[in-house]
């Protein structure tokens, strides 16, 4: 059907004519949108409930990270930075840096310890670690007094 | 009420009915308190989820003076509840005046409708001036829209040239997040022009005047939604309730006084126009055809004015030039285009009217709530590669071409633009709350039911997408 509204367009040929309904032969056409529709959502449904779960896991043993820089420095403290690149990205193991004295967030020297491993009684494994001075980010150049497996070859000679 | 409707509907029918407005005005209760938290507690002060923001709204915390505050920061865990309250008590108002909406369509059997008019608008801006008098909730851009307009005015630096790192030592500096202090703006020419006479305003004026501006372009999009509902036949009750009670749309949208919301004006102006009441509907080619030309060359000059402040827009215009086939709405387009280009040009110089490298530089970025970068680890990969982006784009040319089809055949033109934005928010990699808000005034003034429903599922895999907090939180 031709828009009737269009009046304007009446020397145009019908084909070029704007339409007020659509063209017939659409019904197949909305069964095959609308089951792609549910394709998607279905793969977008499974893709959100997957990441859920997959960030929950990373929240837990990033949870489990934290218990155990605080227990291994006895400091119950709050801003703990975590890296999860400096080891490899998607390895599952952690850089944990924060102060090893009270003061504002990396404003006293820094001791940095690398976790790894499987969550056993909510906490991991330190497989050594470094130290930084205060203010400094955790770059190589920056690190010293490296320790323990993590640490070899980490602290520049 | 007739003997004969009643009997038709049953006794327990007519009980359920009478007890609609009760449960509706509960779910209104549950969204307002939920609203209420969030804001109070998000005055308490800065916090993850509170960027750090002049003392806007301390007052909400402290009403009496001095003693101990209402609220505590805002959390995940409180959020978190609070946004799926939300959620419920939204699903569940939007089910009841979908009841109402069909209640209204047979008003000869007078059903009582779960949610009044009155009602209705009464919740939509209690929900709207909870959050405009509260603080900037979710996302520090609005310091970066004050940080432009304060480049340009107060230190003569290009916004399109310099990010606000330029302007170091202004009071707005240390607002603006850190991802962004380098960033050059990437939005239109117009809307930077529209934020420079807030700039002297200071930096607590300029707040509250963009927050102003957000609120005015919310209400005056609802009122656009009603207004176009009503000339194509929907219930603008129901319209106006699935937009203006959205909790991505209150929380995120008017909390975090998006520009956004600006843009969305613009597309609603830019459809009111092209949807004439039956009254001024031509007859033939007349002197009321000539007027329905001007209306649509005014139509798609909005929706430029629209694209001049955020660029997505422009995805409504060959909707619309193919669904009218007429030369009003591309003279318009082209008129308003050439118009702000050449105030852009002569405002910002080349970069000022370079939207594409904007948008090129804005599709790079990888955000974790994307879709694109959930289905990356779906399929066990850490993230979103350079292929990605490609074959992502690919899909969005191919969905918009069949969409261009469709209307090309007699496709309602605002649906198939509805569902433009839609495909672009979700195979975008860089996908926050308030982009997936684009499609929704549209969903609600279209006969396709489908977008409605796809919109509001794609909010729903978002809002479940932020919880896993929820399940192991992090301290």
């Amino acid at each position: 059907m031709i828009d009737k509204g269009a009046a304007e367009m009446s020397w145009a040929p019908p084909w070029l004519r704007p339409r007020a309904v659509e063209l017939k032969g659409s019904g197949d056409l909305r069964l095959v949108e609308t089951t792609a529709l549910l394709l998607v959502a279905v793969v977008l449904a499974v893709a959100t409930v997957n990441d859920v779960a997959r960030q929950s896991a990373v929240n837990h043993r990033l949870v489990a990270d934290l218990r155990t820089w605080r227990h291994y420095t006895r400091h119950d403290y709050h801003n703990i930075s975590i890296d999860q690149e400096t080891l490899g990205a998607g390895s599952q193991r952690e850089v944990l840096c924060a102060n090893t004295s009270p003061g504002p967030p990396k404003g006293r020297t820094q001791v940095c310890l690398a976790i790894w491993g499987a969550v056993v009684k909510g906490m991991r494994t330190v497989h050594g670690g470094w130290y930084l001075p205060a203010h400094a980010e955790d770059l190589p150049a920056h690190r010293y007094g490296c320790f323990g497996p993590a640490g070899q070859g980490r602290c520049p000679r | 009420m007739s003997v004969a409707a009643h009997s038709e509907r049953g006794l327990p029918g007519v009980r359920a009915e009478r007890w609609m407005p009760a449960l509706a005005g509960a779910l209104a209760l549950v969204l307002v308190a939920a609203t209420v938290e969030v804001v109070l507690d998000g005055a308490a002060g800065p916090s993850p989820l509170i960027p750090k923001s002049p003392h806007i709204a301390s007052w909400l915390t402290t009403p009496f003076g001095g003693g101990a505050g209402l609220g505590e920061r805002l959390g995940y865990r409180v959020f978190l509840i609070a946004l799926l309250a939300c959620t419920c008590a939204y699903t569940g108002l939007v089910a009841l005046a979908q009841r109402g909406s069909g209640a209204r369509a047979a008003e000869h059997r007078q059903r009582v409708p779960a949610l009044s008019k009155r009602s209705a608008i009464a919740l939509v801006a209690a929900l709207q001036l909870i959050v405009f008098a509260g603080p900037i909730l979710l996302s520090t851009d609005v310091f970066s829209y004050i940080a432009y307009a304060r480049m340009g005015v107060e230190h003569g630096i290009n916004p399109y040239l310099h990010g606000p790192v330029a302007i170091v030592g202004d009071p707005v500096f240390k607002y603006v997040g850190q991802d962004w202090i380098h960033v050059a703006t990437a939005y239109g020419p117009l809307y930077t022009l529209l934020s420079y006479p807030l700039a002297p305003l200071g930096v607590v004026g300029a707040l509250w005047a963009m927050k102003l501006e957000a609120l005015l372009a919310s209400a005056g999009t609802l009122a656009l939604i009603w207004r176009c509902a009503r000339a194509r036949g929907f219930d603008p009750v129901k319209a106006i309730v699935i937009v203006g009670a959205n909790p991505l749309y209150v929380l995120y949208g008017v909390g975090g006084a998006h520009n956004d919301l600006v843009m969305m004006l613009a597309m609603m102006v830019a459809v009111s126009l092209t949807l004439a009441p039956a009254a001024h509907r031509p007859r033939s080619g007349s002197r009321s055809g000539s007027g329905s030309a001007r209306r649509e060359g005014a139509a798609a000059a909005w929706v430029i004015a629209g694209a001049l402040t955020k660029a997505t827009v422009a995805v409504l215009l060959p909707f619309m030039l193919l669904s009218r086939r007429r030369l009003a709405p591309l003279l318009g387009a082209l008129a308003a285009l050439a118009v702000g280009a050449l105030i852009g040009y002569a405002a910002f110089g080349i970069h000022g009217i370079d939207v594409i490298s904007a948008l090129n530089r804005d599709a790079a970025l990888v955000s974790t709530d994307s879709f694109a970068n959930e289905i990356a680890h779906l399929f066990g990969k850490p993230g979103v590669f350079p292929v990605d982006h490609d074959l992502l784009k690919a899909a969005l040319v191919l969905i918009v071409l069949h969409l261009l089809w469709r209307t090309w055949r007699g496709y309602d033109w605002v649906a198939a633009s509805g569902w433009a934005l839609l495909a672009i928010s979700v195979t975008s990699t860089w996908l926050l709350a308030w982009y997936i808000l684009w499609p929704l005034p549209l969903a609600v003034i279209t006969r396709d039911r489908r977008l409605l429903v796809a919109t509001l599922a794609v909010q729903a895999l978002f809002i479940i997408h932020q919880t896993s907090p929820l399940f192991a939180p992090v301290q």
